[in-house]
């Protein structure tokens, strides 16, 4: 038989994350108690570029927290990498996570805020330097290695927060709504250029995000997320074929992929609108 | 190139003006005496305190290097004794919670209060005024290291973490850096009050240095002489304060909301 510690039994290649009802209460046992993550069972195969999609406070930042080992889910549930189950932390320094806003360090050059993930890894400075420089160019940042994140746009800091997190070579990269703060032009072409990254330098990606052309545009499968307490409502194979470019979001099966989730999205967007005003009520009363 | 003209068309805002102004302060100074006709005894004009300077010029200056002598050391021993504490206090809970009481009443007692006691333990040496300088700087940087520390971005502390940063990667990396522009504050604040201290600490007795000249020139009712010692503390000062912002200006230029 024979299997190497990457397969399972059956032969295929073992899921580079998978999570096994995993929940997360806040407050649990109080009669506050939160259910921010409720039953969630997800697996992603290497490679794979997933969007995760819900409506806001849906527990999508909650759950990325406890794939990025920041948070221990609840002892009912499990998060598996590589077929093996993950403790508390130990999933500190095993994803590549970026959270939404760029939190560059103001007092770091382009290059070292870049290198941050490398330096603790121990990887020499200099050597460091060296492989953040020769990418420059490929994040749109060809001159720009030596300035302050305060002389750089909003796109421009993103791209070298995505720098950083593609510098520290995970399997998964963990992206929380990276484009959400940008306009609407520069996050079409940062979508665009992340694919090229993406294509270039594979790796698996969750990606979240709360604007469904964004998930179609960039998934593999999107993956839709209810109202709080956040579970797996229902998730969507995109075959549209890659590489894909800007025209695609005009195609009819696009439009036809689009009008199947919208009405799943909106619904729960609708329920968790409903849930904040009732709970808006209830503190007015 | 453009550096250059960037400076010297910035240097007429920032350099000029204030040149203007303080010329303008002497003028006033001067003139306002003569033209209003008040008695020298309560408001001498500035040509009789720069004479009156010029005559003791030697005495001065070995006041002036006594005393930010005892300043420099006072606010070094201060700054590195506050920013220590201020991480130990923002490190270890348990320890702001036992300690940092005793540092705020300890500030609540006036200095001069602490003056005989020190003279008393160290004498009437430049040791004791180094210490009443130490005293009036450590505080408002202990609170300020404390408070910045703390104040580090929690999102940013679990971007490292997810790096799989320890406890010290994070501090040298991430808490300390970030604290820098709040601790640079109090810095300023600092040397300003070790100027105090020293100086306050001379009234208890030496023979040289600014605050001895400023007690005996009381005494004597050397009012000039009095006025002299005024401008020169404010000379000091500013020059001591001018010091530190320029430094930090040079290794804390981010502000800490970037």
């Amino acid at each position: 038989m024979g299997t190497s510690p990457a397969t399972s039994d059956d032969g295929q290649e073992l899921p580079v994350i998978e999570l096994v009802n995993v929940w997360k209460r806040f407050g649990a046992g109080s009669p506050s108690e939160v259910v921010a993550v409720s039953g969630v069972d997800l697996k992603i195969r290497p490679g794979e570029f997933i969007t995760l999609i819900g409506p806001s406070g849906c527990g999508k930042s909650t759950l990325f927290n406890m794939i990025g080992g920041l948070e221990p889910c609840d002892d009912d549930g499990s998060i598996l990498m590589r077929g093996r189950v993950q403790q508390d932390g130990e999933l500190l320094g095993k994803v590549a996570f970026m959270p939404q806003k760029d939190l560059l360090f103001p007092w770091r050059t382009v290059v070292d805020n870049a290198i941050l993930a490398l330096e603790v890894e121990g990887v020499p400075v200099r050597q460091a330097r060296e492989r953040a420089r020769a990418m420059l160019p490929d994040f749109g940042l060809a001159g720009f290695g030596d300035h302050y994140p305060h002389q750089l746009s909003g796109g421009m800091r993103q791209r070298v927060a995505l720098m950083r997190t593609f510098l520290f070579e995970r399997e998964l990269i963990l992206l929380d709504e990276p484009f959400g703060a940008l306009d609407a032009l520069t996050r079409a072409m940062m979508q665009r250029w992340l694919l090229d990254v993406w294509a270039e330098h594979r790796r698996t990606v969750l990606f979240i995000t709360h604007d469904i052309d964004e998930a179609i545009f960039l998934g593999d499968r999107v993956v839709v997320m209810s109202a709080r307490p956040g579970t797996i409502k229902c998730s969507e194979t995109i075959d549209l074929p890659r590489p894909r470019d800007a025209s695609i979001v005009t195609s009819p099966e696009f439009m036809a992929i689009k009008r199947r989730l919208l009405g799943a999205v909106e619904e729960e967007s609708l329920k968790s609108f409903e849930a904040a005003r009732a709970d808006a009520r209830r503190v007015g009363a | 190139m453009s550096g250059i003209t960037r400076l010297t068309g910035r240097g007429c805002g920032s350099v000029c003006l204030p040149i203007v102004m303080i010329l303008v302060a002497a003028a006033l100074w001067e003139l306002s005496p003569r033209v209003f006709k008040i008695s020298p005894y309560y408001f001498p004009p500035l040509s009789d305190v720069l004479a009156e300077g010029w005559r003791i010029r030697t005495i001065v200056l070995d006041g002036i290097v006594r005393t930010v002598t005892e300043t420099l050391l006072g606010f070094s021993a201060g700054a590195l004794f506050g920013i220590a504490c201020g991480v130990l206090f923002a490190l270890v809970r348990p320890l702001e919670r036992a300690v940092f009481p005793l540092f705020v009443v300890s500030q609540t007692v006036p200095v001069v209060a602490f003056g005989a006691i020190v003279i008393i333990w160290f004498g009437n040496t430049i040791f004791a005024k180094v210490v009443i300088a130490f005293y009036l700087t450590f505080f408002p940087v202990t609170v300020n290291t404390h408070a910045g520390i703390l104040a580090c971005d929690p999102q940013k502390v679990a971007l490292m973490r997810s790096f799989g940063a320890g406890p010290a990667a994070i501090f040298w990396r991430l808490r300390l850096p970030s604290a820098l522009p709040t601790i640079a504050v109090a810095l300023r604040l600092g040397i300003s009050l070790g100027l105090i201290g020293a100086i306050v600490g001379e009234w208890f007795g030496d023979t040289v240095g600014l605050g001895v000249m400023l007690i005996q020139a009381m005494y004597t009712e050397a009012v000039v002489r009095l006025w002299l010692i005024i401008l020169c503390c404010g000379v000091v000062g500013a020059g001591l304060y001018g010091a530190v912002a320029f430094v930090e200006r040079r290794l804390v230029w981010w502000r800490s909301d970037a």
